[in-house]
């Protein structure tokens, strides 16, 4: 238990540089802590102390951070999440990806709150971290390995002791694959943004970690009672209590297809028969693939799919997934309804180490591209890249993890792909983040939200405006609102960094939104962490993300939909349905008014110096 | 009047089918059909907390959630589609 004077965090800060491979213990700055909280906001925060967000994000003078919370090592409902924040070599501007799983909270026990990770080793490596001792070793003979084995093999060589966690990328890290993740647990994925790319840049395969450092707590009884109250209100809500373990997340795909919202081909349109819905379906995943439930650390949710499949050419897999996104993205904007492709398709993405979203939207992409002749035969190698062919979807995983054939193409995104035959618009991407399982034109605050997410199209970075559609179809907030979205969005992106910065689950926010959160940092750290405190961090951290990106040459203009969601319209509540230009500049400029940014985007000094954001110290 | 009716997730096991024509009689709004179809004590405490609905699930008629329209109090017409289900997140 440390002296740090703040109760919830250890005080230390882990510096390591590969390309010196000097290994730093530093202190953690006490109102760096109150300011930003822990994960994605100290995460961003020490990032842009550290980097020039101008930076090459494969260069060494990238660096990645991974932040706890003063809520993980206490029983908080989810808090094991673990953050990390990096300039993204997908995007160019800030990423930030988090997993559940176990890494998380065992990172925090090793008694740091804060790894940096910056430089880059000339061999592959790993960084260890076991009770009093920090090592780089070298990590060759796990390098070419997917995350599974590299997992295994790791875990099995630690020391006995405390359980010993493993993040690690597999070889799409490895070949720099700008959709490349980091794994955690063997299927807990911090995926998008493309981080295992930065990881494999610093030729680093792994980070080991053992300990059990605890926490001090200020004020049990405060903290007990919001931990009540959450369990309590965790417990009223079908979605928390019961549906997400019955159904996983994949129950969503039919309610979606109901709003009109569930994309096609691409997002050409929103339209599929019943029938073909029903096939990818929760419940069809349920009844036919699914053996067991599973929960990430300290959840009593519960929506892990452990699954089993038959093989394309006979046999069993067994695996995790699919995901709603993973569903829908390898699914219908394929043009695919075989739940069996889109599982082991997921399955060899967790093995290799892709994001699965960005790899459904990029190979979506492909096929119209295919499609319209603009990549051909022979530019695939004789692959047919036609909508709906799910053998397809499953060859282009190791295709693109190894960057041999088409798959080296598809490796750098749907952005870099569609731009290279001149034309980018086929790209369904913001920021050239690749767009998740929610068409933006069913529901204007979606659209606002991907418009206005610091990572580029993000439904947990940019708000998750499906709520609205849902809770919401309500007279205050319809789903078609130019006037509303701003605000609601804003309302819901505040939301998602306040549980981001917790290292909390998102889906914790269908029970209950800030108020036990409140009580629970509050107790922990024995300071005053009201629900409008948590609010104010919540601006200042969307508004430091702005500052990175701004730095990083981010305008304006990117914050705009591609050219199909303003040109062809969807049908959805028996309209027409499209955000045209004009529509997407008012809701941005009512959007930037409300974070108090000026009419480009750009934060106002008056607002830096009411959110207590100073200058960037490198 | 008959109107279609469809039910998602745990709502299937409570009205025993996926979708089915429901006949609501002289019934003229959503509060009437939910009436018709909650036709034992375990139906309605599935639907209703008191005279309100209960939180946590959404009705559409015809694709359009009841609360942008008149809520429990909105009218139907014959052949309508009334949908039932629970609010239900994931991503």
């Amino acid at each position: 238990m440390s002296g740090f004077p703040i109760p919830g965090f250890h005080g230390r800060v882990l510096e390591i540089d590969l390309t010196t491979g000097t290994i730093l213990r530093k202190p953690l700055d006490p109102q760096l802590a109150l300011d930003y909280l822990g994960g994605r906001g100290l995460g961003a925060r020490i990032l842009y102390d550290t980097i020039d967000p101008a930076c090459d994000p494969l260069g060494p003078e990238n660096a990645f951070v991974i932040a706890a919370s003063p809520l993980i090592g206490t029983n908080a409902p989810t808090a094991g999440r673990g953050h990390m924040v990096f300039k993204s070599p997908l995007t160019g501007v800030i990423g930030t990806s988090n997993s559940g799983g176990t890494w998380g909270a065992a990172f925090k026990a090793t008694g740091f709150d804060v790894l940096v990770v910056k430089g880059a080793a000339s061999e592959p490596v790993m960084v260890d971290i076991a009770p009093g001792r920090v090592e780089i070793l070298p990590a060759g003979h796990v390098w070419g390995m997917s995350t599974h084995e590299t997992n295994d093999v790791l875990a099995a060589a630690s020391e006995p002791g405390s359980p010993v966690r493993v993040l690690c990328i597999g070889p799409a890290g490895e070949n720099l694959v700008r959709l490349a993740a980091v794994a955690n647990d063997r299927n807990r994925v911090y995926g998008r943004c493309g981080p295992g790319a930065v990881w494999g840049s610093k030729k680093l395969k792994a980070v080991r970690v053992r300990g059990k450092e605890k926490i001090a707590v200020a004020d049990k009884e405060k903290y007990q009672a919001g931990l009540d109250q959450a369990l309590y209100l965790m417990r009223q809500v079908p979605a928390t209590k019961r549906l997400l373990r019955e159904l996983g997340t994949a129950g969503l795909v039919e309610l979606i297809n109901l709003i009109s919202m569930l994309p096609h081909r691409n997002f050409r349109d929103c339209l599929h028969r019943d029938e073909d819905v029903e096939r990818i379906s929760g419940e069809t995943l349920t009844k036919t693939l699914l053996e067991k439930a599973g929960s990430c650390f300290l959840c009593p949710i519960g929506c892990q799919r452990h699954t089993k499949v038959a093989g394309r050419d006979g046999g069993e897999q067994t695996g995790e997934g699919p995901e709603y996104e993973t569903m829908v993205l390898m699914g219908p904007v394929c043009d695919i309804y075989d739940m069996a492709a889109v599982t082991r398709a997921n399955y060899r993405c967790n093995e290799l180490g892709i994001d699965t979203i960005s790899y459904g939207g990029t190979v979506a992409c492909a096929m119209e591209l295919f499609e319209l002749g603009l990549l051909t035969k022979e530019d695939t190698g004789g692959l047919d890249l036609s909508f709906g062919n799910g053998a397809a979807l499953e060859a282009l995983v190791p295709l693109m993890a190894f960057r041999r054939g088409i798959g080296d193409r598809l490796a750098e995104g749907s952005y870099r792909l569609a731009a290279s035959v001149g034309r980018p618009g086929l790209s369904m991407t913001v920021k050239k983040l690749e767009i998740p399982g929610y068409d933006p034109r069913a529901s204007f605050t979606q659209a606002l939200g991907y418009m206005t997410s610091p990572t580029g199209a993000c439904h947990l970075r940019g708000g998750y405006a499906v709520s609205l559609a849902f809770f919401g179809g309500t007279k205050e907030i319809p789903r078609f609102s130019l006037l509303q979205s701003p605000i609601a969005i804003r309302n819901m992106q505040n939301t998602g960094i306040l549980q981001d910065c917790l290292g909390v689950c998102r889906f914790t926010g269908y029970a209950f939104s800030s108020d036990p959160w409140a009580r629970m940092v509050s107790g922990v750290t024995g300071r005053d962490f009201s629900v409008a405190k948590l609010e104010e961090i919540g601006n200042r951290v969307a508004t430091l993300e702005r500052l990175f990106n701004i730095e990083a040459g981010a305008t304006a203009g990117d914050d705009s939909l591609p050219p199909r969601f303003a040109d062809l319209p969807v049908i959805a509540e028996g309209r027409e349905r499209r955000v045209s230009r004009e529509d997407q500049d008012r809701m941005k400029q009512d959007y930037y008014r409300v974070r108090g940014w000026d009419g480009g985007g750009k934060p106002t000094a008056e607002s830096l110096r009411a959110l207590r954001i100073e200058a960037r110290k490198k | 009047m008959i109107i279609k009716t469809k039910f998602f997730a745990y709502f299937r096991d409570v009205f025993d089918g996926r979708e089915r024509d429901v006949d609501i009689g002289d019934g003229r709004t959503v509060r009437d059909a939910l009436d018709v179809l909650c036709d034992s004590p375990g139906r309605r405490a599935e639907i209703f907390a008191g005279t309100d609905l209960k939180p946590h699930l959404v009705i559409m008629v015809n694709g359009i959630h009841i609360q942008s329209l008149h809520g429990l109090e909105t009218e139907l017409k014959a052949g309508d589609t009334l949908t039932v289900f629970p609010f239900l997140g994931g991503g």
